[in-house]
């Protein structure tokens, strides 16, 4: 099922007196094709929570549509949009078997007791837990628990799959699994799904769309790699890929990029204050390169070494290079030149945090 | 063995007064509680001095067998202190609880227990025998009667009370605009006199004149005369009742007393039900939303469930309460528990005959009590159990 937001704004009201108003959404535009994964992406308090609970139909938006397919679903109350949706904490209930727990959804439907066992049991199937029917929620494991919530909104094949963060309760190593489950799961059912997390390695292991938001505004919509490879502005380019971005002040004076006193690059653009940002992986050592860090250490990860250094324009307090692992080099350097790869390399304006384009 | 009996034979020989074995052993008991006070005084001041002592912080942790007397008394002190706490109630039980429960039961087995003189012809069952017979001699209250008036009230209205609580406490929970006014409104019977309540509700009841000539002034029959139904006399002499051999069953008295207990236990009810909701994590009946259950699925299936613990604890208590309610059927019917006791409880029952002096029969009767309630109370939790045991 296809579905498009248009519009989509929402205003909570202050708490106190002649407090202010929070814009938790504000003029949200995505259009999602049908069977696609998509990660809502942001730092908390973003209102990607909010914008899924008004998917969900559990908040309403304050203005703005949502349509599900052509149907407009805006004002339709959330039992009736044919969604599923599997909470942060899963809220199964307590009281209830694992069984009894993906049934709910079929009883209030008050679909056949055959029928239902037998889907009950196929969604158990589909996310390996059909050995656990009979235990009580207490009695699982965080991620038993997260597939459970993920059985129970699946059991009544829902149109639209909603996740609130899904992976944020399980430890490290669970959640490596899960997201591989889930887009697993996503690719079986092929049922448009859309997750909110926070995130970005997990949104962009698994998403097929992603879309970066910041204070209820959406930065950015597209797929993970093109949003990596070229951010809109400096807030998506920061917010995506471990190790995060090195940003520098820097200046265009004649054509030419200046981080302090070095030239890097050359540009179109007029003179102005800007932000450098160059990916870790943009480096490359050569003895006669153009920029010029000091070095602090090495990591050696096997793989690849990343080199850690300072650079007095760096607004973060440590620069890191990824480099490869045959790279020779000097051992005990204080210093290091660099080259760097062009398209590795982002400038943005110094007031507005814009792209220069 | 032999070092010992050689040590004994080489202490000094000191001459023994001989005194007769009974003379001896007070003397010892004498030497030994002399010993005692003697040895708790040093220990005592060594405590009072070592309090006074500015001592250094390694010194405190010294070890065991280092420490001197006050120290070992201050830290046993220190970790027995919980009994110190809970001693002053535990004497007041043992006194009043414990003590007595202890003598009732024993007593009951005594025949013809006088409680003024203590005197009583023999031990068996009498007592017991005659309590269930009904054959008392002394025209006081009949003990399957009081069982029965005591288990229908009981098992009528705690749950139909528990029941509405949770209905009130649902509408209460979803409403949002005047609830603390409600609140303390529905709370408010909680405050008032069970006597006072009890003496207001027989006058909505009343009926005043003969069964001839009668006059409605309760509240219940002139809203009962407008639908054309005939006052019923409901707590006064004529209230009617059914026959069942020797039993009576007064059920327009019956319903006055259900209506009232119905009324007076809902406050706290709803208090505990209502708490009890306001903790359950909203994010269930969103999901419950979501799920599409109704709102009556929603009460039954999240709501109901998640509070069990709170409504087990309520039919429990409620049922233990009923057991041994006494003052709200004296507030409605009076000392004589309606006619010849015709609503007489268990507890009523007990009082009666602790009035006619007939204490043995009170005794007898208590003990059943006591018994009826922890079967009761055994299934209760028997069957509550595997209802809240979730969590």
């Amino acid at each position: 099922m296809k579905i498009s937001i248009q519009h989509l704004t929402k205003i909570f009201p202050s708490r106190t007196k002649g407090g202010k108003a929070v814009h938790a959404v504000e003029d949200m535009n995505i259009e999602i094709p049908s069977g696609q994964l998509v990660g809502l992406l942001g730092p908390s308090g973003c209102g990607k929570s909010t914008t899924l609970f008004m998917l969900s139909g559990l908040e309403s938006p304050s203005s703005g549509k949502i349509f599900f397919d052509d149907q407009d679903v805006t004002t339709l109350a959330a039992e009736k949009r044919g969604i599923g949706l599997v909470f942060q904490n899963y809220a199964l209930y307590p009281h209830m078997t694992v069984e009894q727990n993906i049934r709910f959804p079929l009883d209030n439907m008050r679909i056949k007791k055959e029928e239902g066992n037998a889907r009950a049991l196929d969604a158990a199937r589909l996310v390996q837990i059909e050995d656990l029917m009979a235990r009580k929620p207490h009695e699982l494991s965080g991620g038993q628990q997260q597939r459970v919530a993920i059985a129970r909104a699946l059991v009544k094949m829902p149109n639209v799959l909603l996740l609130d963060e899904p992976l944020s309760n399980l430890d490290a190593r669970l959640r490596l699994q899960t997201r591989e489950e889930i887009k697993r799961i996503q690719r079986t059912t092929g049922i448009t799904t859309v997750f909110v997390t926070h995130d970005q390695e997990e949104a962009m292991s698994i998403c097929d769309t992603m879309v970066v938001m910041k204070l209820g505004v959406v930065q950015q919509i597209g797929a993970p790699q093109d949003i990596y490879d070229d951010p809109n502005n400096l807030f998506v380019a920061n917010f995506l890929g471990t190790p995060p971005i090195n940003i520098f002040k820097g200046r265009i004076e004649g054509g030419k990029v200046y981080i302090g006193d070095e030239v890097i690059t050359r540009t179109s653009f007029d003179d102005r204050e800007v932000f450098v940002g160059i990916r870790p992986e943009g480096f490359i050592y050569d003895r006669a390169g153009v920029f010029t860090l000091n070095v602090d250490h090495i990591e050696v990860m096997g793989r690849d070494k990343s080199v850690v250094s300072t650079h007095e324009s760096s607004t973060k307090p440590t620069v890191r290079c990824i480099i490869d692992s045959d790279v020779a080099l000097p051992p005990d350097a204080e210093k290091l030149k660099f080259n760097i790869k062009p398209y590795k390399l982002f400038l943005f304006d110094a007031e507005t945090e814009e792209r220069l384009r | 063995m032999e070092e010992n009996k050689d040590n004994i034979d080489s202490m000094p020989e000191t001459p023994p007064k001989k005194h007769n074995r009974f003379v001896q052993y007070f003397i010892d008991l004498g030497a030994r509680i002399k010993g005692w006070f003697v040895d708790k005084y040093t220990a005592v001041k060594d405590f009072f001095v070592g309090l006074f002592q500015k001592k250094p912080k390694e010194e405190l942790v010294p070890e065991g067998p280092q420490l001197s007397r006050g120290e070992k008394i201050r830290r046993g002190l220190k970790s027995q202190s919980g009994w110190l706490f809970v001693a002053p109630a535990l004497i007041l039980m043992a006194v009043f609880t414990f003590y007595p429960i202890i003598a009732a039961f024993i007593n009951s087995f005594k025949q013809g227990y006088s409680g003024m003189t203590g005197r009583f012809n023999g031990w068996g069952f009498d007592n017991f025998v005659r309590v269930l017979k009904g054959d008392t001699g002394t025209g006081g209250a009949n003990f399957v009667q009081c069982l029965v008036n005591t288990l229908v009230l009981t098992f009528i209205s705690v749950p139909l009370s528990t029941l509405l609580a949770l209905l009130i406490s649902v509408a209460l929970n979803s409403i949002k605009k005047v609830q603390k006014a409600y609140q303390t409104i529905l709370f408010l019977p909680y405050l008032t006199n069970a006597l006072a309540m009890g003496a207001v509700f027989a006058t909505f009841f009343k009926i005043i004149g003969t069964a001839s000539n009668t006059e409605t002034v309760g509240i219940v029959n002139i809203i009962l005369g407008w639908f054309g139904i005939d006052p019923v006399d409901w707590v006064g002499l004529n209230s009617p009742h059914w026959q069942i051999g020797s039993l009576s069953i007064p059920w327009a008295k019956y319903i006055v007393a259900i209506i009232y207990e119905i009324w007076s236990g809902l406050p706290f009810k709803i208090l505990i039900l209502f708490s009890a909701m306001q903790s359950i994590n909203k994010q269930y009946y969103d999901a419950a939303k979501v799920d599409g259950a109704s709102r009556w699925t929603i009460l039954w299936h999240i709501t109901a469930p998640m509070i069990m613990p709170q409504i087990s604890y309520l039919l429990v208590t409620g049922i233990m309460g009923g057991m041994k309610q006494y003052s709200a059927i004296v507030g409605l019917f009076g000392v004589t528990m309606g006619q010849d006791y015709d609503m007489g409880t268990m507890v009523g029952y007990l009082y009666n005959y602790i009035e006619l002096g007939q204490t043995g029969y009170a005794f007898a009767g208590s003990l059943m009590l006591f018994i009826i309630i922890m079967i009761i109370t055994w299934i209760n939790n028997k069957v509550t159990k595997k209802r809240t045991t979730y969590r």
